[in-house]
């Protein structure tokens, strides 16, 4: 899922960085003062996630968990996923310094996308139904950024459709992975800690 | 409960699985030819994938492909830089470069025509060879067993450059918290003054 250093042209390399500056202000402004603790706990399992290699035949792909970070964070989740790609990239080597605002864009905005389509539906109903769209949530978050790196793909050159199917499909997988994942997740959540989906108005997109 | 569940599965599937993902690429003499390698940090190589070749000004030199255990192998006509690209798909991208002197050194110092001065090359290269008495096949072939008994030490090497250990790990957990930590003082302070 990471892209590496080279295989962007410079152009989107540029648009990436720029997108993803904004992305980050944007965060940092609806980060309030009672989430910063989530947003680091949530930054610290993405670092941790992608560890974690599910192997498909020849080859293997790893958790991304960027559909829990946007559900519980909307637009925060871009500081809080920036900083755990930029420390994935400079540990584990994973992506890089230069491709590190494309790699956040395409990892952090499917997030905030999918937060804000789906958080109002967390809150309600029983902590079941809640788990039933916070997996529905995770698995389009990874469908979606796969997306996003075909079309940065695209972008470079590369035929969108040919790449689009060969990320696409490998993360099939992550996708019900993620899916059962982030379920759990949320249904803890709104067991221990409902209020953490209730938005305290105008505090959080 | 499940929470203590769910980070004993993660925690029992680490050791295992921390491994990077990414590509290694390598490029060697190998007699008259450069050879290299293509694969993934966890083990895989890319088998059949096409590998082209570039000088340093961006020109195609020519292309060749890797065989089933990543391999490839190219002849240098040219004592200039050589790039080699392949293109893995997915965001994996390949790319190793062999420097002139390098190349010149396997085609001979001379940079105009390869085939000529094949002759004048092997004479320094084969110069301790030649001094004990070995005929120029068991010269190749002991070459060839270095290489082939070398690559799995090369191998393992690239993989632990790439491998992240528990330290790395764990370090970099603390440096997200740290961070938080910071910024949440920050917020902190910045509303209490408000």
């Amino acid at each position: 899922m990471h892209i590496v250093d080279g295989a962007l042209s410079n152009p989107v390399v540029i648009g990436g960085a720029v997108a993803a500056v904004g992305g980050l202000a944007l965060g940092l402004r609806s980060l309030p003062l009672e989430r910063i603790p989530a947003a680091g706990v949530l930054s610290a399992s993405f670092f941790v996630a992608s560890l974690i290699h599910v192997p498909i035949g020849p080859s293997s792909v790893h958790l991304i968990l960027n559909g829990l970070a946007g559900l519980v964070l909307g637009w925060a989740a871009f500081p809080a996923l920036f900083v755990g790609l930029l420390l994935q990239a400079v540990f584990f080597g994973f992506g890089g310094l230069t491709v590190l605002g494309v790699n956040t864009v395409n990892i952090a905005l499917p997030a905030v996308l999918v937060g804000m389509a789906i958080r109002p539906l967390l809150a309600r109903g029983s902590p079941l139904y809640g788990a039933i769209w916070g997996g529905i949530g995770g698995g389009l978050a990874i469908a979606a950024t796969t997306l996003a790196v075909a079309f940065s793909l695209m972008l470079s050159g590369d035929e969108f459709v040919v790449a689009a199917k060969l990320v696409f499909f490998a993360h099939i997988p992550v996708m019900g992975i993620e899916a059962v994942l982030t379920g759990a997740a949320i249904f803890l959540a709104r067991r221990v800690k409902p209020e953490l989906f209730i938005d305290v108005k105008g505090r959080l997109a | 409960m499940m929470l203590r569940v769910i980070c004993l599965a993660l925690a029992s599937l680490l050791p295992s699985v921390a491994l990077a993902h990414n590509v290694i690429t390598s490029v060697f003499p190998s007699g008259q030819a450069i050879e290299g390698e293509v694969g993934f940090s966890n083990g895989d190589m890319a088998g059949d994938l096409l590998i082209e070749v570039f000088d340093d000004a961006g020109a195609k030199l020519g292309e060749t492909r890797t065989d089933a255990d990543g391999f490839f192998l190219f002849t240098p006509e040219q004592p200039v830089t050589h790039v080699f690209r392949g293109d893995l798909g997915a965001g994996h991208l390949a790319e190793v470069t062999m420097a002139a002197d390098e190349v010149a050194l396997i085609l001979g110092t001379a940079p105009k025509s390869a085939p000529v001065t094949t002759g004048q090359t092997s004479a320094t290269l084969n110069a301790s060879a030649s001094a004990a008495g070995l005929s120029d096949q068991a010269r190749a072939e002991i070459a060839t067993m270095l290489r082939t008994e070398l690559r799995p030490l090369r191998q393992e090497l690239t993989a632990y450059r790439n491998s992240s250990d528990l330290q790395s790990i764990l370090g970099g957990i603390g440096y997200i918290f740290g961070l938080f930590g910071v910024g949440f003082y920050l917020a902190a302070r910045r509303k209490l003054e408000g």
